[in-house]
Parts: structure tokens; C-alpha cells; sequence
């Protein structure tokens, strides 16, 4: 059959040809599964029990992080509309497999890069400098950032930790009531040894099983942080490292020049220094409950509601509103309302245009309504 | 007659098959022509000539250039076999790896002209129409119009590498039968149907299986700074592509 060299194995047993193929696939499919098997494999960090590592984790090992970030989100939300359309976007983290770039000087300089298919949403910090660029939408948002002297101020009557380990014992003190504080052993994250701090709700009424929060074993940076729900056996969320790198940053990433032909929105320091709540259409929450199962319920202003309704200013207005329109109506001692069961969190709107929001099942939340 | 002599002219008719068919100029020629709708880089197109020719390669993934390998992996082996040149092929003193060899090194070089042809015909036009000149890339920053170019040219050696390995596929195909339009099909087939399960997002753990889901990544090539790790799986998945081919050489 050969015309130069020999007969050869392949020759005289044709069938042995496939041989190759099935050999490659066997390595291929099997060295993935070693890989996998491997990465599992203990290491040889020293045990620490959660106060220490808390003592750690306040002065972490490295000022420069770079990497790639995975998150992966299962809220229970509904998909909106426009949610087929991947673009990146801060929103669209909410749901599904998104990926990030992040680098961090430590100092003032971070940039973070959500992307998606051929698009990109950069936030870039330089200072007092925040800008964020929309790839999409072609548009730059400028923010400056207040002067550090007016932000950090201290209220007088809280006492300052002086040591790394007091502010452990006082930070470990504080959630002790609501929360068990405990570590598990090592895990790998980007092929690095981490430690794992692991919060445990003492509350039965939240939908928060635990939170799961993975330092590395060198430098005690967080690398994951996963947030376990009741309903199901997988994180309903978590974010992590994929690779990370505690070398130097170029610089030269967090000098941020809008681009040309981008609309620039500028937002002078002191123009988001006040927080919503005092503003005069958004009236203060009523807080019921304590901890994990704390519920926030607000009065929604009704001409809000009526704006949806009627005539929508916008198309995202008209998608939250037959979004709202297809939630199941629920109803208890309080009334009836649409509900929004996340694997999360649970939100109830009420008939009356009150809006009850936790971490907690649909039953606690009409309790807290019907409470309040 | 040295043996690397041998295999440069067994190449050099080749690549004389490929170029000189009427329905492979004017193949290129629709290639060259396809302009139009697509995402992401569309939307950047009437700022710089460049983007042109990253959109038209976009959408030109899709179809025209898998189906462009699938017309030369068709006519490579099946074609030869249909037209009954292939025994005339086997019966020169060439090893048949070695001819499958230079199969396969002709359809990556006409995988290469397709892509290069689409590139270039869409920065010559985007320039034409848009201009050309500094080039925002999708982090926002800008570069220069050289590293731009610079960074079309990986680009196109990313996408080249991507076809070569449906053209493994094809020409894997392509010893299966003796009808060139019936391997042609097939090729398409496979490349469309991983396209279609690639876009449905309940089947995303077959996703990473799909060499196609990787092809658009050249994207990546325009972020500040570059991004390869979807890439680097890009080139893993060909690894698995280029398995179709082993069974055939002995």
C-alpha cells in the first residue's frame, strides 16, 4: 500500500489507524479530569482559626492585584427582554456567566473591564478621577470623587481599634449574635492555596445558607467570594479569580482619555456626595427585623406607579411594567400584591404601593407587612 | 528530485487548483463584497475604515468563510475522487501522509487568501467611505493607526488558524466520499449546526466543546491591553479538531 518505506503496523491491522484519534481524545478528555483531580489535592498551609485570619486579612500582603474575575449569578430573576442583547454592561452581571478584567494599584489607581462579545464597559479610577465608558452606547460618565477629609469623617462615639487583633475580636463580636463565624479547610482558587472564611446565618428565616469568602494563603487578598441560598446546592452567586497576578501595574491603565466622537456627562464633586434617602420623593424605609432577616418596606410615590401604567416614557418602562404585570399575585393578612421570589432575596409590591424587600422567604416577608 | 521539492511542487499545483477555479474567484469575489449588518463592531464602523473590515469579518464568520473551506476540502480529496485524478495522484511515488499533508497546508493557505481578501477589501473600503486614523479600541482608549493594523494582522492569523481547523474537519470529510458537493454539504452542515448550538444559551455546558464559540474572539485582540485567555481555549479546541484528521494518515 505504501509506496516509499515499508508495510507498517497500520498496514496489516487497518482497524489500529482509529487507534490514534482514540488515543488523543482519551489524553485530552483525561487530562482534564487529572487536571481537575490534582487542583483538589491539599496544600501545606498552616491551619488559622477565623480570628486570626481576620488579623490577616486587614493587612493584606500586596498592594497590586491584577486578574481576571468570573461571576456567576442564579438571583431567580426574570429575564428581561433585553437581556438577550450582550452588551456589556454593569446589569447585565445580575444574571448568567460574566466575565471581568480588574487592576488595582492599591493606591488611587483601579480599573475594572466587564466584557462581552466584541464590547466592553470599563470603570477607571485615577485619584479622585472615576470614569466610566459604555463601548455600546458610546458614552463617558466623569465623576470626581469628594476631597478623603470630608468622606472618612468618624462619629465621636465610636472607638477606634487600635491593633489588628482588637478590631478582629470587635469585628467577630459584632455579628457574633447573628451570625457563626468559622473556616473550613483549603481550596485552590486560580491555582492559588486560599484560606476559606465562612459566614453562617444563625436565623432560619433568611435565604442566605452561608457566605463563603476564599483569601489567598500568601497575601490574604480575597480571591472568591461565593453566597450559598437555601433553594439550591450551587452558589446562587459567586464572583472570583480565574488568574491573578500581585505583580506591578502599568500605570498607564488608569489615564483615562475620553475617546472622540464619545458624549461626555461630567459630574462635579459634591454632586453625588448625598445619599438618596433625604431626597424628598424617596421617604425613609421602615426597617423590620434584625440581622439576615431584616426587611426594608417603602411607600412607592403613586404617580410613579401611574407613570408606568399609563404612559411609559421609555422602553425599559414599558418592559418593567409588563415585567411587573407578569409576577404572581400573592396575598395574606396584609393584603395582596405581586411577588418576586428570588433564590436571594424576596420582593413584595403591594396592591396599596408598598414595596417589602429582604433576604428572606415570601412568608416572613407578609409577616413583616402585616407587622409593620 | 528531493523530497521538499517534490512536496513545494505537489503544493504549487495545489494552490494553482484552488486559485485558478472560476467558482473559487468568484467566491472571493462575493467574499470581498459581503458588507452589512452585525454587532459590536458595526456600531464603531462609521468612526474608522477599520472597523469595517473587523465587522465584515464578523459576519462573514458565520457562513461565507466555513463555506469557502467547505468548498475547497470538498473538492480536495472527494473532488479528486470524483473526477477519477485521484489514482493518478496515488500512483506517483508520494507517501499519502505526505499528500494529505499538502492537502491540508493548501486549504489553511485558501482559508488564509479568503480571510485576507475579506480584511483587506474592508479596510480599503472603510477607509474610502470613513477614513482611517486613529483607532478607539472597545476599552476606550486609543492607538495608533500602525498598531491597529498591527493588531488586524493577528487577527487574521486567529482567524486563519480557527478555519484550518474546520479545515481538518473537511478534509476528514472528505475521504468519506466521492461526491465533492455532498462532503461541501456535510462541511457546512457541521459548521452551521455549531453555530446554531452555540447561540442556544440553555446548552452552554457544550459550549466550550464548539470550536466555533471561539472564533469570534479575535475580538479580544482589540481591548486594552490585549486578551488571550479566550484565545489560548480558542487554539485548545482546535487541538480536538485536528483529531478528525489523525485517522487517515499512515
Amino acid at each position: 500500500m505504501t509506496h516509499d518505506g515499508g508495510v507498517t503496523v497500520f498496514d496489516r491491522n487497518p482497524r489500529l489507524r482509529w487507534a490514534v484519534p482514540a488515543t488523543l481524545v482519551a489524553l485530552i478528555v483525561g487530562g482534564t479530569l487529572v487536571g481537575s483531580v490534582a487542583a483538589s489535592a491539599d496544600s501545606g498551609l498552616p491551619p488559622l482559626t477565623a480570628q486570626e485570619l481576620l488579623v490577616q486579612a486587614q493587612a493584606p500582603n500586596a498592594t497590586s492585584v491584577s486578574g481576571t474575575v468570573e461571576a456567576i449569578a442564579d438571583l431567580g430573576l426574570p429575564e428581561l427582554p433585553m437581556s438577550s442583547s450582550r452588551g456589556a454592561s454593569p446589569t447585565a452581571m445580575l444574571s448568567g456567566t460574566n466575565t471581568a478584567r480588574v487592576w488595582s494599584d492599591g493606591a488611587g489607581g483601579s480599573r475594572v473591564a466587564l466584557l462581552a462579545d466584541a464590547d466592553e464597559y470599563d470603570i477607571v479610577r485615577n485619584g479622585q478621577d472615576v470614569w466610566a465608558y459604555s463601548n455600546a452606547d458610546r458614552t463617558v460618565e466623569h465623576y470626581v470623587l469628594p476631597d478623603r477629609d470630608a468622606s472618612t469623617e468618624i462619629p465621636a462615639n465610636v472607638s477606634l481599634p487600635s491593633t489588628p487583633q482588637e478590631a478582629a475580636t470587635q469585628a467577630l463580636a459584632a455579628i457574633d449574635s447573628s451570625t457563626a463565624v468559622t473556616t473550613s479547610g483549603v481550596d485552590r482558587v486560580a491555582g492559588r492555596d486560599v484560606y476559606e472564611l465562612i459566614l453562617t446565618p444563625k436565623s432560619s428565616d433568611t435565604l442566605v445558607a452561608k457566605v463563603v469568602i476564599a483569601m489567598d494563603g500568601a497575601t490574604f487578598v480575597p480571591l472568591r467570594v461565593q453566597v450559598y441560598s437555601t433553594q439550591m446546592q450551587e452558589p446562587a452567586f459567586e464572583i472570583g479569580f480565574t488568574s491573578v497576578d500581585f505583580g506591578a501595574v502599568d500605570p498607564a491603565l488608569f489615564a483615562f482619555t475620553p475617546p472622540a466622537g464619545a458624549t461626555v456627562t461630567e459630574h462635579p464633586a459634591g454632586s453625588m456626595t448625598k445619599p438618596t434617602t433625604d431626597a424628598p420623593n424617596g421617604p425613609k424605609p421602615t426597617v423590620v427585623g434584625t440581622g439576615w432577616s431584616t426587611v426594608a418596606i417603602m411607600t412607592v410615590p403613586a404617580d410613579a406607579l401611574a407613570g408606568t401604567d399609563s404612559t411609559p416614557a421609555s422602553d425599559s418602562g414599558t418592559q418593567a411594567a409588563s415585567m411587573l404585570q407578569s409576577l404572581p399575585t400573592t396575598f395574606g393578612a396584609w393584603g395582596s400584591g405581586k411577588v418576586l421570589e428570588g433564590t436571594l432575596f424576596t420582593a413584595i409590591l403591594t396592591d396599596d404601593g408598598r414595596v417589602a424587600i429582604g433576604a428572606v422567604s415570601p412568608t416572613t416577608l407578609g409577616a413583616a407587612l402585616a407587622a409593620s | 528530485m528531493s523530497a521538499a521539492n517534490a512536496s513545494l511542487r505537489l503544493l504549487g499545483s495545489e494552490m494553482h487548483l484552488i486559485v485558478g477555479r472560476r467558482r473559487n474567484q468568484a467566491g472571493i469575489l462575493v467574499r470581498a463584497a459581503v458588507r452589512g449588518r452585525g454587532t459590536g463592531f458595526i456600531a464603531s464602523a462609521t468612526s474608522n475604515g477599520i472597523f469595517v473590515a473587523l465587522s465584515a469579518l464578523t459576519i462573514e464568520l458565520a457562513l461565507f468563510l466555513p463555506l469557502a473551506v467547505a468548498v475547497l476540502s470538498g473538492d480536495a480529496i472527494a473532488g479528486e475522487a470524483n473526477t477519477g485524478t485521484l489514482r493518478y495522484l496515488l500512483t506517483v511515488p508520494v507517501q499519502r501522509t505526505r499528500l494529505l499533508v499538502i492537502k491540508y497546508i493548501s486549504l489553511v493557505i485558501g482559508a488564509f487568501v479568503g480571510v485576507l481578501v475579506v480584511t483587506v477589501a474592508g479596510i480599503i473600503a472603510g477607509g474610502i467611505f470613513f477614513g482611517l486614523g486613529p483607532v478607539t479600541l472597545l476599552s476606550g482608549d486609543e492607538i495608533p493607526l500602525v498598531e491597529a493594523l498591527g493588531r488586524v494582522a493577528l487577527a487574521v492569523l486567529y482567524i486563519t488558524a480557527c478555519l484550518a481547523g474546520l479545515a481538518a474537519i473537511g478534509l476528514f470529510v472528505s475521504t468519506l466520499t466521492e461526491q465533492p458537493i455532498a462532503a461541501m454539504i456535510t462541511v457546512t452542515i457541521i459548521s452551521t449546526a455549531m453555530w446554531i448550538l452555540d447561540g442556544i444559551s440553555q446548552l452552554d455546558w457544550i459550549h466550550p466543546w464548539l470550536p466555533v464559540h471561539y472564533w469570534p474572539s479575535f475580538a479580544d485582540l482589540f481591548r486594552n491591553p490585549m486578551f488571550f485567555d479566550s484565545m489560548r481555549q480558542g487554539f485548545a479546541s482546535l487541538a480536538w479538531a485536528r483529531v478528525a484528521q489523525k485517522d487517515i494518515t499512515s
